[in-house]
């Protein structure tokens, strides 16, 4: 049962997070001057605080069910963690910061901020998960995490698709086709979901004795947690019509 | 300096600036929320300005304590490696539902909040501050049994090198961690009533537009710093009564207690060096309790002027003092905490692992390297975070974006086309 906590919180981020990681990265492409990258950051701005949190919430479930697997995954990828916390942290500040001064220096600053830190979300995402699953270190490992990082790209124009109208939207479906928007969406979302299952499977997992007091709280919460996230969903379900608060 | 030092100082620098951060987040969170809720019930247009301008400021700050906070909770499985691993069975368990229970609700509805603004309806857009405010409440609370776990370790057994939790209960009710976490959190509301006060004073000097508003949030301020600077002293005294002996030992100044308690460690752990470091230790208390003082004195001063209405309206001295006193409640939060961190060294948890063992294997590279690049990206924002939060204030409610216009509005275009 612990295993599928983990699974779910972790293929969680994977799908919703990745979702914003993913437009971030296609900022420069979609947006092609400050109002239209603002539009299109209005595509995840209700999101990426609910998204990044279950990255968080994966981090706790590791640090309660299995201590020793997150000393061992995070203390034994110093080389990695380091970029991808920092890469995170440059990400969302870019988000918070980008709307703050009028300049257009400034926004180009911090969009760039935004893109830099979602390429770097991504690939170290990605050396990672190749860590874990391919057993790949250094420069080697930086082959199958272009390729993760890829789709996460696909993955946020996907989203962008669903989320935006327009010119922006006709940008974002350049890997749609004909195919219908949700459509790419799941098969973006079912290779990160797949991605994620083969990684998992290669990690050791074996619950720490406080499971048996944690996973019942976990299993209450959770659905609580999921109809919060829901809610979030809902209000904002239509497509973007102007720039949001960041 | 030595690789652990580095991870040390790589950990206190990125708790510290978390702590900053998240006082001012949790105080403000209880200040907004409060006038949220009268602006709902009353529909006074003077406290919807309110519940905006100081919203506007409550979300600049808290961006840079989430940046902060997730790179903590990270840095832990990073760089203290050894202590998840002897002890993740027992601290991880409240740092687990810290992170599900509280922080989870508190960024999804944080969220609903800022970008919700003008879409929800009121009531449910009031309900999404409270939660973010009692979440926040609820996430201090979990870190704090953490930490009180590594402060004063109970409820466990020690079996096959490492720990296990045995009693949840007596974890949970420790009392390094109860106490701890009212006197956070008092301290969060005087951080929170002196900010509010010094920038309210800060318009009244300056006779800005919105005297009305910020004379308001002047009383609130200071009507809410006074208690709770009473309230976090009065914690802060109990909390001297749960004092490791060492801890307690070096504060004292007195060298035979110190050798008596060091003896008595050496006797139970090995030859050693079990005693703290008494400059950090007493420099910390000091400024705390100076603070403090400065606190005391100047928020009953206060309690009193405000009632003068010539006073609120032009007494500039005292605006000007109230606005200098911003930084102060920040001031004492660092030394009260260095006092409490500090004075657990040299264990990680106390009287069980040292902080040497707790640390993960490590190369000296990497730790300068990562220590180098956290410093340098979060000094970059912290000072960033910090000018743009002083121009907000500065600027006043009219330059407010937060909430100013129905965002991201409803279209007829179903978002799903399948």
């Amino acid at each position: 049962m612990e295993i599928f906590v983990l699974a779910f919180f972790a293929l969680g981020y994977l799908v919703l997070g990745g979702a914003d990681i993913g437009v971030g990265m296609a900022l420069p492409y979609l947006g092609r001057g400050a109002d239209e990258r603002r539009e299109v950051i209005a595509a995840i701005a209700p999101f990426f605080l609910g998204n990044e949190v279950w990255l968080v919430a994966t981090a706790g479930v590791l640090a309660g069910l299995f201590p020793e697997l997150e000393a061992e995954l995070l203390s034994g990828n110093v080389a990695v963690v380091v970029p991808l916390l920092l890469s995170w942290v440059v990400r969302d500040m870019g988000l918070w910061l980008r709307g703050r001064l009028p300049g257009i220096r400034w926004r180009g600053f911090w969009d760039g901020a935004v893109v830099a830190g979602s390429w770097g979300l991504a690939l170290s995402l990605g050396v990672l998960l190749s860590d874990v699953l391919l057993g790949l270190h250094g420069p080697v490992a930086l082959v199958p995490a272009l390729l993760v990082a890829v789709v996460f790209g696909a993955h946020g124009l996907a989203f962008a698709t669903l989320r935006l109208r327009g010119e922006l939207r006709r940008r974002a479906a350049v890997l749609s086709g004909g195919s219908g928007e949700a459509r790419t969406y799941a098969l973006t979302a079912a290779a990160l979901v797949a991605i994620g299952v083969l990684a998992g499977l290669r990690l050791p997992l074996t619950a720490g004795p406080t499971a048996a007091l944690l996973t019942p709280v976990i299993l209450v919460v959770t659905p609580l947690l999921v109809a919060a996230q829901a809610w979030v969903w809902w209000i904002f379900r239509h497509r973007v019509t102007g720039p949001s608060y960041l | 300096m030595e690789t652990v030092d580095l991870a040390r100082l790589q950990f206190a620098l990125t708790a510290g600036a978390h702590f900053l951060f998240v006082a001012l987040t949790l105080g403000l969170a209880t200040l907004v929320a409060v006038v949220q809720t009268w602006a709902t019930l009353t529909r006074n247009p003077v406290h919807q300005r309110m519940t905006r301008f100081w919203g506007q400021l409550y979300v600049i700050n808290y961006a840079m304590g989430i940046a902060t906070g997730l790179v903590m909770e990270f840095q832990l499985g990073l760089t203290w490696s050894g202590l998840t691993e002897f002890a993740g069975n027992t601290f991880g368990a409240s740092l687990a539902i810290e992170t599900l229970v509280a922080f989870f609700l508190e960024s999804t509805f944080l969220g609903l909040w800022i970008f919700g603004w003008n879409k929800l309806n009121r009531w449910a857009h009031l309900a999404a501050i409270w939660v973010v405010t009692l979440t926040a409440y609820a996430s201090a609370f979990w870190i704090l049994v953490s930490n009180g776990f590594l402060q004063r370790p109970v409820g466990y057994e020690l079996a096959d090198g490492v720990l296990r939790l045995t009693d949840f209960g007596a974890m949970v009710a420790n009392p390094t961690a109860q106490v701890a976490f009212f006197h956070v959190l008092g301290g969060a509301m005087v951080t929170g009533g002196f900010f509010m006060a010094g920038v309210s004073a800060y318009h009244l000097r300056r006779r800005t537009a919105e005297q009305d508003l910020f004379r308001k949030s002047l009383r609130i301020g200071i009507g809410v710093a006074l208690p709770a600077t009473l309230f976090t002293a009065t914690f802060g005294g109990l909390g001297f009564e749960t004092l490791q002996p060492a801890k307690a030992a070096v504060w004292s100044g007195d060298a035979a207690r110190a050798a008596a308690a060091q003896a008595e460690l050496a006797a139970a752990h090995g030859p050693g060096d079990y005693l703290p470091p008494a400059g950090w230790v007493q420099a910390g208390a000091m400024t705390m309790l100076i603070a403090f003082a400065v606190m005391f004195f100047f928020s009953g001063l206060s309690a009193v002027l405000m009632l003068i209405r010539p006073a609120v309206r032009g007494l500039r001295v005292w605006h000007w003092l109230l606005t200098l006193m911003i930084p102060v409640p920040f001031v004492a939060m660092l030394g009260g905490w260095v006092f409490r961190e500090m004075g657990r060294q040299p264990w990680a948890v106390y009287g069980l692992l040292t902080t040497a063992e707790a640390m993960s294997p490590l190369t000296p590279t990497q730790m300068r390297v990562s220590l180098a690049a956290f410093v340098t990206v979060f000094a970059a924002l912290i000072v960033t975070t910090y000018a743009l939060l002083a121009r907000a204030a500065r600027r006043g409610p009219d330059a407010v974006t937060l909430g100013d216009r129905p965002i991201d509005a409803p279209s007829t275009e179903p978002a799903l086309s399948l």
